[in-house]
């Protein structure tokens, strides 16, 4: 009866790989039954999948871009605000992080290592 | 929508941790009496209190997750690691069971007659029921992983069938393992065989009826649309548990059926 039962879901998974190997031309409500995030995703989800379709990224869900640090390509740090605190680990693994406020205008230098940061104003996202 | 720049989700204030507390403190007092003095009132109390907890709990985040859209990507990360990180508990809590067994029969004392299994215990065949409960586990892996791949597909109909198909294995192991337990000529009181067995055992069946439980939740939800074939955390999540609830299984079989018979 074991031997059976083991027959019966290895003839299964066998048929599930040889449909599994064919591409699903397209998936959505229509073709298979499962609606897509496209279809139907909502709220900040929606915001977020549509903002990463133009290659934005307004909620900060990915790191942030990486900058050379110099006075020709500062580092460029979004703020919501006229100021924002930078935290500058000025060599990897340094365990001191070097803090400071950088403030709207001219681009400022970190105090330790001297890499340029320039302060960005963006909107608050609503 | 809230007025914030990150992508993570503040929760709303929720009565449920309160009611969960309340509700586990009334369960366990509740045991404690059930056992001393004969009166089932508390723990009945504390049973439907967290009962409820639980429904009301997991009903808000199914709200705020796939009606509201609060499961972005960050906070779907979050909840993966909430999850791995409760499974590694459950690893833990295993473990300690799996000790107390090895324990016990790695050097069986002379009050046991010095062998394992213990004088008098007559041990049940592992290549009987247990065989086929382990073939069940390993079917039911087989048609969760089927499931999961029909959601990413979009295919409705199999994800509804592999997942049901599931939870139908996942009740037969159970029903098998009930009779074993009613038919097993040894009981819990047989010295430390009979504890390490059915608390091992036990504790092991009472997680294939949790898994079901969540697995039938799942099918609930995606019989009612809830699940996108990009985003079915819920459905990972209990796919997860069931593999897990599968291992630990394999585990009790070449230790306990067929290494400590």
């Amino acid at each position: 009866m074991a031997a059976r039962l083991l027959l019966r879901s290895a003839v299964r998974a066998a048929a599930a790989c040889r449909s599994a190997r064919t591409p699903a031309l397209s998936r959505s409500m229509a073709a298979g039954g499962i609606p897509t995030d496209e279809e139907q995703a909502t709220g900040l989800e929606k915001v977020i999948m549509k903002a990463m379709k133009q290659g934005e990224d307004p909620y900060n869900t990915m790191k942030p871009k990486h900058y050379a640090g110099s006075k020709a390509d500062p580092h460029l740090v979004p703020s919501i605000t006229n100021k924002r605190i930078v935290g500058c680990v000025c060599e990897e693994d340094n365990t001191a992080v070097v803090w400071f406020w950088l403030h709207e205008g001219e681009a400022q230098r970190c105090p330790s290592c001297g890499s340029h940061y320039k302060l960005v104003p963006h909107e608050l996202p609503h | 929508m809230a007025h914030q720049v990150h992508a993570y989700h503040m929760v709303d204030p929720s009565p449920w941790p309160l009611t969960g507390a309340v509700g586990a403190l009334l369960l366990t007092s509740g045991l404690a009496i059930w056992m001393h003095f004969h009166d089932m009132t508390l723990l009945a109390l504390g049973l439907i209190l967290l009962l409820l907890t639980m429904y009301q709990w997991w009903r808000d985040i199914i709200r705020e997750g796939t009606f509201q859209g609060h499961h972005t990507p960050p906070v779907q990360k979050g909840l993966r690691y909430g999850m791995i990180l409760f499974i590694t508990s459950e690893v833990f809590f295993f473990l300690g069971f799996f000790w107390a067994f090895y324990h016990a029969s790695l050097a069986p004392t002379p009050e046991l007659g010095g062998c394992w299994p213990p004088t008098g215990i007559t041990p049940l065949d592992p290549f009987e029921v247990p065989l086929l409960n382990t073939a069940v586990l390993l079917a039911s892996g087989v048609t969760v992983t089927w499931a999961h791949h029909s959601i990413m597909e979009g295919h409705r109909k199999e994800a509804i069938q592999s997942l049901a198909l599931t939870i139908l294995l996942g009740f037969y192991f159970t029903f098998l393992q009930a009779m074993e337990y009613y038919e097993a000529p040894f009981t819990i009181a047989d010295g430390v065989y009979g504890s390490t067995f059915f608390v091992a055992t036990g504790f092991h069946g009472l997680h294939v009826i949790i898994g079901s439980t969540f697995l039938a939740i799942c099918l609930l939800r995606q019989v009612l649309y809830h699940f996108t074939s990009d985003h079915h955390f819920g459905f990972e999540a209990a796919a997860w548990y069931w593999h897990f609830v599968d291992v630990v299984w394999l585990f009790l079989y070449i230790s306990i059926y067929w290494w400590g018979s």
